[in-house]
């Protein structure tokens, strides 16, 4: 019963994530279709001018083609697997003391936000999934469509552990009065470690490994590595093993700073 | 004698930081930072029955809200204990949360983007209503409070007044124990402020929920509340019924009088106040069996053309209370 309501309930704050930012069509569609399109662009641009500077037909063993690819998976990738937005409205949400009316109601925050974020996600991926789709038709790039279904589920699992990274985050800001600058911060590191900037393959040792068998680079690296072909299927099962431990080890963090925030939390704003 | 709430010698303080004024004193403040501990609330003790409404009334800043704050679990006492429903709120048992229910007129509860019966739909399945009876229970609300014809328009489109009545019934949609009101009218015009009240004594009569109940508007607290505590500086100086204060008030009258002539010495009150000389036209406050002797007084020197005496009633006198807590502050 217990457990039935939570699926209940949460579902509902999927709902409304999707009902709340379809409210606003031009935003969404700007969200969810333009900025994809530009993004491709820069990256497509970007990789042929690496190529085209570096009188190469290879990098690290791969053409052009594959680099393109790569580029036009990532950028869908790295789109899905951030979550900035969100993290911004929970901080938000803590410094305007909005964070009561959650509180106060049988639920919780984290759930919420998680739940709202997902909801997020699946409507603009459903969306944004058109433009790789399409740009691979176009112009014949290589990629595996028979690896989508388990690259999209490593990237909704790894959500999860973006999700808790930004609870962390936001957990600050019952500590601090601004905690945005934090998010600026671990955007950057996550750009790099997931390998959204670059594919993590192209790092020298020991970093290559390193990188690879962090949970981070589940979120843009081997799901699109492995769409690509440029890697197998034990490094997505690799991911998941590690993002669960990441799991692990953020929900551990994230819950000793909000149990210690609310020992002092002082109601702001009411 | 079983109570909903109960608290025992119940505190909070705040910590913060001073913040002087100017550029040096903020590079100063980035690595030395004086922290100032500041008592919001001291030795509450409270006992309240199922079913009783009570006005919390005190100056602003005086702990009414740090007050509603920790019985609603929103904050935690930094000491003494609170207990509400038999639980400690500061737990977040969602059972509990359940049964409660908070409203910061300040502060919108509901969902910004969405109407507010979607609101009411996922507030629904977060408090696991039944759908159906969930949604009959809003329509009927709505139209007790004269606003079904905005159940689906954006909240954030909606007037100051129909946000407020929205945020009324979002708080009463699961039917809760225990209400904490904190300025259900505030920013209102008198048409709404008396809407809203009128419904809650409506709803207060048929569904005996125990409301603590704050508001600046005295109103609310005469025609809603049947138990009164006055708060100030973080403590309760007045715990009884409303009309036991109701009474002490009507020891205090307010007379109105003019002189056929300016008023030649200065009269003392038994208050420690006085008339002052010089004027034809006054309006004092004595105490009731002060009255007869001014009068005297009055006529002995100069007849009175005008006299009236205005009873204070119950505003008048929390005003008094409220004006001189502020002027101690």
């Amino acid at each position: 019963m217990l457990y039935a309501n939570f699926w209940r309930r949460n579902l509902g704050f999927a709902k409304l994530a999707i009902a709340s930012n379809i409210e606003y069509r031009l935003n969404f569609l700007v969200d969810a279709l333009v900025q994809p399109c530009l993004s491709s662009v820069v990256e497509v641009v970007l990789w042929i001018s690496i190529f085209a500077g570096a009188g190469m037909t290879l990098i690290g063993g791969f053409p052009v083609e594959s680099y393109i690819s790569y580029a036009l998976w990532a950028t869908f990738m790295g789109r899905i697997s951030s979550s900035w937005m969100y993290e911004f409205r929970m901080i938000e949400e803590i410094d305007s003391g909005s964070i009561n009316s959650l509180i106060v109601r049988p639920m919780s925050f984290y759930e919420y936000y998680l739940s709202q974020l997902m909801g997020y996600k699946f409507i603009t991926t459903a969306v944004s999934l058109v433009v790789p789709l399409v740009l691979f038709q176009i112009f014949n790039l290589p990629f595996h469509l028979d690896r989508l279904p388990i690259c999209l589920i490593l990237v909704f699992y790894y959500l999860i552990l973006v999700h808790s990274l930004s609870f962390i985050v936001a957990s600050l800001a019952f500590y601090l009065n601004r905690a945005h600058s934090f998010t600026a911060a671990k955007n950057l590191g996550l750009w790099l470690l997931s390998g959204e900037l670059f594919p993590l393959d192209l790092l020298p040792e020991p970093f290559k490994t390193l990188f690879s068998y962090l949970p981070f680079s589940s979120g843009v690296y081997v799901p699109t590595a492995y769409i690509t072909g440029r890697i197998g299927q034990e490094a997505v099962i690799q991911g998941f093993i590690s993002v669960t431990g990441g799991l692990i080890v953020a929900n551990l963090i994230g819950w000793a700073l909000w149990k210690q925030a609310m020992k002092n939390y002082s109601g702001t704003g009411a | 004698m079983n109570y909903v709430i109960e608290t025992k010698d119940l505190g909070r303080s705040y910590e913060t930081y001073k913040k002087p004024e100017g550029l040096m004193n903020s590079i100063k403040g980035f690595w030395n930072r004086q922290t100032i501990r500041k008592s919001a609330l001291k030795g509450v003790n409270l006992q309240i029955r199922p079913g009783q409404i009570v006005g919390l009334v005190g100056a602003n800043g005086a702990g009414k809200t740090t007050l509603l704050k920790i019985l609603s679990g929103l904050i935690m006492p930094t000491e003494g204990s609170a207990h509400v429903l038999g639980t400690v709120p500061s737990e977040r048992d969602y059972h509990f949360l359940s049964r409660i229910s908070i409203l910061l007129g300040q502060k919108n509860q509901l969902w910004w983007d969405i109407s507010p019966i979607d609101s009411y739909a996922l507030l629904a399945k977060i408090y696991n209503l039944d759908p159906d009876k969930a949604r009959a229970r809003v329509y009927e609300l709505a139209k007790k409070l004269q606003c079904d014809h905005v159940l689906e328009t954006q909240l954030r489109r909606l007037s100051l007044g129909e946000r407020m009545k929205m945020e009324i019934i979002g708080a009463l949609l699961h039917e809760p124990e225990v209400m904490f009101l904190d300025e259900p009218t505030i920013g209102l015009d008198i048409v709404a402020q008396s809407t809203i009240r009128e419904f809650l004594a409506d709803y207060v009569k048929n569904k005996g929920p125990t409301i603590i109940l704050t508001s600046h508007y005295m109103d609310d607290i005469a025609k809603l509340a049947d138990q009164l505590l006055l708060i100030s500086h973080g403590e309760i100086v007045y715990n009884g019924t409303v009309n036991a204060f109701s009474q002490k008030a009507s020891q205090v009258q307010t007379l109105q009088f003019r002189l056929d002539k300016n008023l030649e010495k200065a009269i003392p009150l038994k208050s420690g106040q006085q008339i002052e000389a010089g004027h034809r036209e006054y309006q004092v406050q004595v105490v009731n069996e002060e009255v007869p002797w001014l009068i005297a007084e009055l006529t002995k020197e100069s007849q009175l053309q005008d006299l009236k005496l205005i009873e204070a009633d119950f505003e008048d006198v929390i005003r008094q209370f409220l004006e001189k807590e502020s002027r101690v502050r």
